[in-house]
This record gives C-alpha cells, sequence and structure tokens, in this order.
C-alpha cells in the first residue's frame, strides 16, 4: 500500500480525514510496530529457558546443588505464579484482556517449570508411583484452571494434551504394542471433548476456546478411526461408518464455525478411509486406479471452485 | 508480460490492506465493503486452507494423468521420452495460463501453483537427455525457468528459486576454476549479493514494480541470508572440509580464519542496526535468525559440551532482553511500538492511543508513562522527525 493510493482512498471518499491521518502514520511507517517480533523472542526465552533447565534437573540427580536448583526453580514457579494471581483482571466469562504483553509468557513460564519440578518431584520420592496417571490428572486440571482464570490459549492446548495422557492416550515409540486399543479410547476422548466444548460454548464461557477444543476433538478422532480401520482388516466397517460420521460432523462444524480447517481435516481422512475400503473391495489393475484418482480429486476441484461462494469466509 | 490482469491485482491488494484495517477497526465495515465494491478484482483466490486443499487434489489429479501418459509411451526410446517430456511440460504451462488464468480467472488458487510446478518439472526432467553429467546447464535452466515464472505467474518460490539457482551457478563455476577462484567463492558472493540486495530494496520501492513487491521482498530477505551465509565461519569452514576436501589437523585453521571470525559476528548486528534505523521489517527479522545461528556457530566450536547450560542461559538473555525491550517500549519511541497496530487481537485502545500520539505530537503520552522512568528520549511522538 503506498501513500498515493491511500491518498487516492481519501480523495474518493472512502475513508475520511482523520482515518486518512492514521492510516497514512502506518503506511509510512511513521508508527512501526514490532508486537510480533518481541513475541516472538519472549517465547524463545521461555521455551529455550525451561527446555535448559528441564534437561539441568535430570543430569545432576541427587547432588548437593540440585537441591538447591530445585528449590529455586519452585521459588520461581511460585513467584510466576503469584505475579499472575497479583496482576490478573477480574475474571470474565467472554475474553479477557491481559494486563500487559509479557503478562501471558510469566504465566506460560510458571506452568512449565511448575511441570519440570512436579516431575522431577515425582520421580525423586515416586509418591506417584503406582499411579503416573494421576500426576497427569493433577496438571490438567490446574493447567485449566490457570488457562479459563487467565485466559490463556497455550495453557490449555497443555491442559488438554495432560488430560489426554490421563485417559492412556500416549503412544511410545518403545512400545508400539500399546497401540492396540488406543484408537477407542481415542474416539470416546474426542467425542468428550467435543462435547465440552459445545457445553460451554452453549453457556457462553469462554467462546473463543471452542476453536481449541474442537480441533483437538477433530485431530483425534480421525486418527483414532484411521487407526481402527488399518488394525482391524477383517472387521473395519465400524470404523469406516465413525471416519464418515466424523466427516459429517466436520463439514457441518466447518459451516459452522466458518473455519475450514475442519474441512481439511474431514476431506483428507475421508478420502484416505474410502480409498481403503475401495482398495479392500476390488481388484483393480493400475488403469481403474489412476482413473479413481483423476475423477476422484478432479470431482472434488470441481465442486469446490463450483461452489466458490459456499467456502468463502464471511467478513 | 505478466500473466494477471494488472489493475485487478492492484484492486486485490487495496482490498487486503482495507481488510486488515477493519479487522484493526481503523475503518468501519460499511467502509470496507464500499472499499471492495469500487476496487474490484474478479479472481478466484480462496483462502489458505482452500488453497490446499485443491493444491493436494491438482497434484493427485496430475500425477494420475501423467501415470497414464507414461503408460502409453512407455516403450518409445530415451530421446522421444525427453521430448515428450518437456512437450508435457510446456502444454500444461500453456493448459494454466489459457484455461486457469486467462478464461477461469484464478490467482493463486492452489491448482495454478500444482500446474506450475508440474510444469516446471517436466520441462527440467525432459532436459536430462540433453545436459552431459555436469550440474552447471541445470543451474542456467532454473535461472531461465524460475525467472520466467517468477515475472509472470508473480510466484514466491518460483522466485526464491531463480536467486538460489544463481548462486549456486556462482559457486559451481569458481568450484571448477579451482586454485585461489575457489578460496574466494565467499568473497565473491558478498561482492555479487550486496548490490543484489540492494537492487532488489531499491525496486521495490518503485511504482512501476509495485505488483512484484512480495518477490522483491523476497529476494531482499534471501540476498541478506545468502550473503551471511558466505561469511558465516561455520558455513565456510565446513563447506571447505566437504568441498575442497580441506584437511585441517589439529590446531589448524581455514584460511582467513580471523576474517569470517568477525564476520559472523558483525553482519547480524549490521543487520539489525540498519533495520531499527531505517524501520525495515526485511532486516530486523532476518537479523534475529542470524544472530541465533551465529550464535550457534560460536557455540559449536567453543563448546564446553553443557548444552543444557547454553539453553538455560540464552533463555534467561533472551527473556531478559525482551522484557526489557517491552517495558522499553511502553511508550512509543521513534514511532516504534509494542502494540499490534494492525490486528484485532492485543488491546485495540492501546493502539489507538498510540497511533493518536503519533500523529498529534506533543503532550499526548500513552497514560502508563508514570510508570516507567523514561529518560529525555520518552514521550511518545515528541521527537523532530514527526
Amino acid at each position: 500500500m503506498s501513500p498515493e493510493i491511500l491518498k487516492e482512498l481519501k480523495d474518493k471518499g472512502l475513508i475520511g480525514d482523520d482515518q486518512f491521518i492514521k492510516l497514512e502514520t502506518i503506511v509510512t511507517r511513521k508508527a512501526f510496530s514490532v508486537f510480533y517480533e518481541l513475541r516472538t523472542l519472549l517465547y524463545l526465552g521461555v521455551m529455550l529457558f525451561t527446555t535448559g533447565v528441564g534437561f539441568l534437573i535430570y543430569q545432576n540427580i541427587g547432588e548437593l546443588g540440585h537441591i538447591l536448583a530445585i528449590i529455586t526453580l519452585s521459588a520461581l514457579s511460585i513467584a510466576c505464579f503469584v505475579y499472575v494471581f497479583m496482576k490478573a483482571l477480574p475474571f470474565t466469562t467472554g475474553k479477557a484482556l491481559t494486563p500487559n504483553p509479557y503478562f501471558d509468557y510469566v504465566l506460560l513460564l510458571g506452568c512449565l517449570l511448575f511441570v519440570s519440578v512436579f516431575g522431577y518431584l515425582e520421580f525423586q520420592f515416586g509418591f506417584l508411583e503406582n499411579n503416573a496417571q494421576i500426576t497427569s490428572l493433577i496438571v490438567s486440571v490446574l493447567f485449566a484452571f490457570c488457562a479459563y482464570r487467565f485466559d490463556h490459549l497455550g495453557v490449555l492446548s497443555l491442559a488438554i494434551t495432560s488430560l489426554a495422557s490421563f485417559f492412556g492416550i500416549v503412544v511410545t515409540f518403545n512400545d508400539l504394542s500399546s497401540f492396540e486399543h488406543i484408537y477407542n479410547v481415542g474416539l470416546l476422548f474426542s467425542v468428550f471433548l467435543g462435547g465440552i466444548a459445545i457445553f460451554l460454548e452453549r453457556r457462553k464461557i469462554k467462546e473463543h476456546f471452542t476453536f481449541t477444543y474442537l480441533n483437538f476433538s477433530a485431530l483425534i478422532f480421525f486418527l483414532s478411526s484411521l487407526g481402527g480401520l488399518f488394525e482391524n482388516h477383517h472387521n473395519y466397517w465400524p470404523y469406516l461408518i465413525s471416519v464418515y460420521a466424523g466427516v459429517a460432523a466436520g463439514i457441518y462444524l466447518a459451516n459452522w464455525k466458518k473455519s475450514f480447517m475442519f474441512l481439511l481435516y474431514s476431506v483428507i481422512a475421508g478420502y484416505i478411509a474410502t480409498t481403503f475400503a475401495l482398495a479392500d473391495n476390488t481388484r483393480w489393475d493400475v488403469e481403474p486406479w489412476l482413473l479413481y484418482m483423476i475423477f476422484s480429486c478432479g470431482g472434488f476441484i470441481y465442486f469446490i471452485v463450483k461452489y466458490r461462494n459456499y467456502f468463502k469466509r464471511i467478513e | 508480460m505478466i500473466a494477471y490482469n494488472p489493475t485487478w491485482l492492484k484492486n486485490l491488494r487495496i482490498v487486503k490492506s482495507a481488510k486488515q484495517w477493519q479487522h484493526s477497526n481503523l475503518i468501519e465495515k460499511d467502509q470496507f465493503v464500499e472499499i471492495s465494491k469500487q476496487y474490484e478484482s474478479k479472481f478466484y483466490h480462496p483462502n489458505f486452507v482452500i488453497r490446499i486443499l485443491l493444491f493436494m487434489a491438482a497434484v493427485i489429479v496430475l500425477g494420475a494423468i501423467t501415470g497414464l501418459l507414461i503408460l502409453a509411451v512407455m516403450d518409445s526410446g530415451e530421446e522421444t521420452l525427453s521430448i515428450l517430456s518437456i512437450f508435457y511440460g510446456i502444454i500444461s504451462m500453456v493448459i494454466l495460463d489459457q484455461a486457469f488464468i486467462k478464461k477461469n480467472n484464478h490467482y493463486k488458487s492452489g491448482i495454478t501453483e500444482a500446474l506450475l510446478y508440474h510444469s516446471l518439472l517436466f520441462i527440467t526432467v525432459g532436459f536430462i537427455d540433453f545436459f552431459e553429467d555436469t550440474p552447471e546447464p541445470y543451474a542456467v535452466l532454473g535461472i531461465v525457468l524460475f525467472s520466467f515464472t517468477a515475472y509472470r505467474y508473480l510466484d514466491l518460490i518460483s522466485t526464491a528459486g531463480s536467486i538460489l539457482s544463481f548462486a549456486l551457478l556462482i559457486f559451481l563455476l569458481l568450484f571448477r576454476m579451482g586454485g585461489i577462484a575457489q578460496q574466494i567463492i565467499p568473497i565473491i558472493i558478498i561482492i555479487l549479493f550486496t548490490p543484489l540486495y540492494f537492487l532488489f530494496r531499491n525496486l521495490g520501492t518503485q511504482k512501476r514494480t509495485e505488483l512484484w513487491n512480495d518477490c522483491l521482498i523476497v529476494g531482499e530477505g534471501l540476498s541478506l541470508l545468502l550473503v551471511y551465509a558466505a561469511g558465516n565461519y561455520m558455513v565456510v569452514r565446513e563447506l571447505s572440509i566437504e568441498m575442497l576436501n580441506l584437511e585441517l589437523v589439529e590446531g589448524q585453521d581455514i584460511p582467513l580464519a580471523w576474517l569470517f571470525y568477525a564476520l559472523t559476528l558483525i553482519i547480524p548486528f549490521l543487520y539489525l542496526y540498519f533495520g531499527i534505523k531505517n524501520k525495515n521489517l526485511v532486516l530486523i527479522r532476518v537479523s534475529l535468525i542470524v544472530i541465533a545461528f551465529s550464535a550457534f556457530t560460536f557455540k559449536y566450536y567453543f563448546s564446553t559440551g553443557h548444552h543444557e547450560i547454553t539453553f538455560t542461559i540464552s533463555g534467561i538473555i533472551l527473556l531478559i532482553v525482551s522484557i526489557s525491550l517491552l517495558r522499553w517500549l511502553k511508550i512509543p519511541r521513534k514511532g516504534y511500538t509494542r502494540e499490534n497496530i494492525l490486528s484485532e487481537k492485543w488491546a485495540n485502545s492501546n493502539a489507538q492511543a498510540f497511533i493518536v500520539s503519533q500523529t498529534l505530537g506533543v503532550g499526548t503520552k500513552p497514560t502508563e508513562q508514570h510508570s516507567y522512568g523514561g529518560g529525555e528520549s520518552g514521550g511518545g511522538g515528541t521527537s523532530s522527525s514527526f
């Protein structure tokens, strides 16, 4: 956008004089925002620091200075929480403003340090040894509380991930056999998560969180369904139906939330599932498959382009 | 000639800016609607997610069509196949041009990208049979093809491709000459790409190149990165060992090591200094990336082996630097602000207050000023340049 065009907009009466003055300071870079740069630096700082500290703790377990480090980190984590509690604006069910630009990052730092310290304490003293899942639940509840109290999407995501591991949805590379029945749990969990999202949305509590919930829910749902589809060669029909149910829900969500992310997930999952089922039920040679690819994807392109107005964001 | 309707392109840029202003509450919704009516463009230019979907679908369709064609011509001789491949690539580009862009007004729709890269791929593959086993002709072909598509289709990946092909060609030519020429590769790259950077930046400010603005920004950023990389100690050292078979015994260092150490240290801060001085976002962002890479370089060669300590300390430094900058910019200084001017997301009243303070000058400092003891440079917009 050049200043001349801005002038043209003003001359045509499309923008007012006072708006022109404001916009001109932006266009001519008299007012120059380093919002994203500073935010990225802060985020990197938090990430590097907590990662480094996390390693430090585990590498020097049992040494004397170690106890001191734990105490320092606990103190730091508590300090972060005290700070956010003192600075926070009153709770609101809508979108809350933050009191200053680093508030969000102080909260994130406090939460990540808490995970490091808490994880260490559990490892060292083993007080929850037989119930590792309880740890995840405690972390999840605490984070969910913080996310709602201080309106923080990143902490909400951490809470959801912890909740997922409470339900046992953790796949480790050492133990791939654990994948066996995870997809069933995953299906239930994603429906549960979607339920929470819609319940809270209806109650008008933090409606801007709905997308994060639904995003996790959709991803886990499709991955679980496809997992079930691939794992059960002989009896995959329930999972095929669940993929299609997910596709229907996804298209509905895409329309409702005007977010095409859900459309993207649905189309990809639906296409993979359909192709899988076709491959299982036909004995096609190369040519029919190529034709299938051309007509299915070509048809999809035609559909999207033809109904282009339907796929536009509402401004 | 450019493939798209220039008026529509200009209008699309205006409407995109206006949309951003509306999201930032700088103009009213009615005004945005009016602007998009007056500056109409008939392009089919869907949003990003739809573009990704269309791109993927188009890649599958094109792959399948190619598969069918390969089945048909599989038994032809090698030379015929090469010519067919080039022909197929050219046909694809013609279809892109006539059927999608001209007839259906597609503009960066996902399908256009898929067809473009598809076409470039098959043209290049077709030349394999004509080139010997030397890489230089490919670099030349890359420069020619990518420059053409970058110019005609305003494609950013092609822009990057043509610049990188050029850098590759220079490298290959000097490498082949051997001897002293190999030693001065970094210096030649710096000498060539520094003026190129200024050329891109200069072109970016001119009215006649306004449609290519995004391509030129890619050019600027990439030239800066190449100049930095050519001066970076780690890049030079590792490439010397890898490509020039340089063998370093214990205690030995690459030729002109002091120079590369100095450049590794100085260039990032030069970028940052001029970026801040001229309010140049490309310079500032590139400088942040290369500062991180310089830190990594020095860490790599002078490591104490304790990565966790490096992580922790660099984290602390970043936190201190960014928090102090944020506190310092609580009051806008020299036009810099920590507020997000062009977005609705963050504390809009502050952004408004800031812009007002910038336009009205003296006496309208933001109210939080008392909480930070600003020095003589404090006070939003009071400096003489406003």
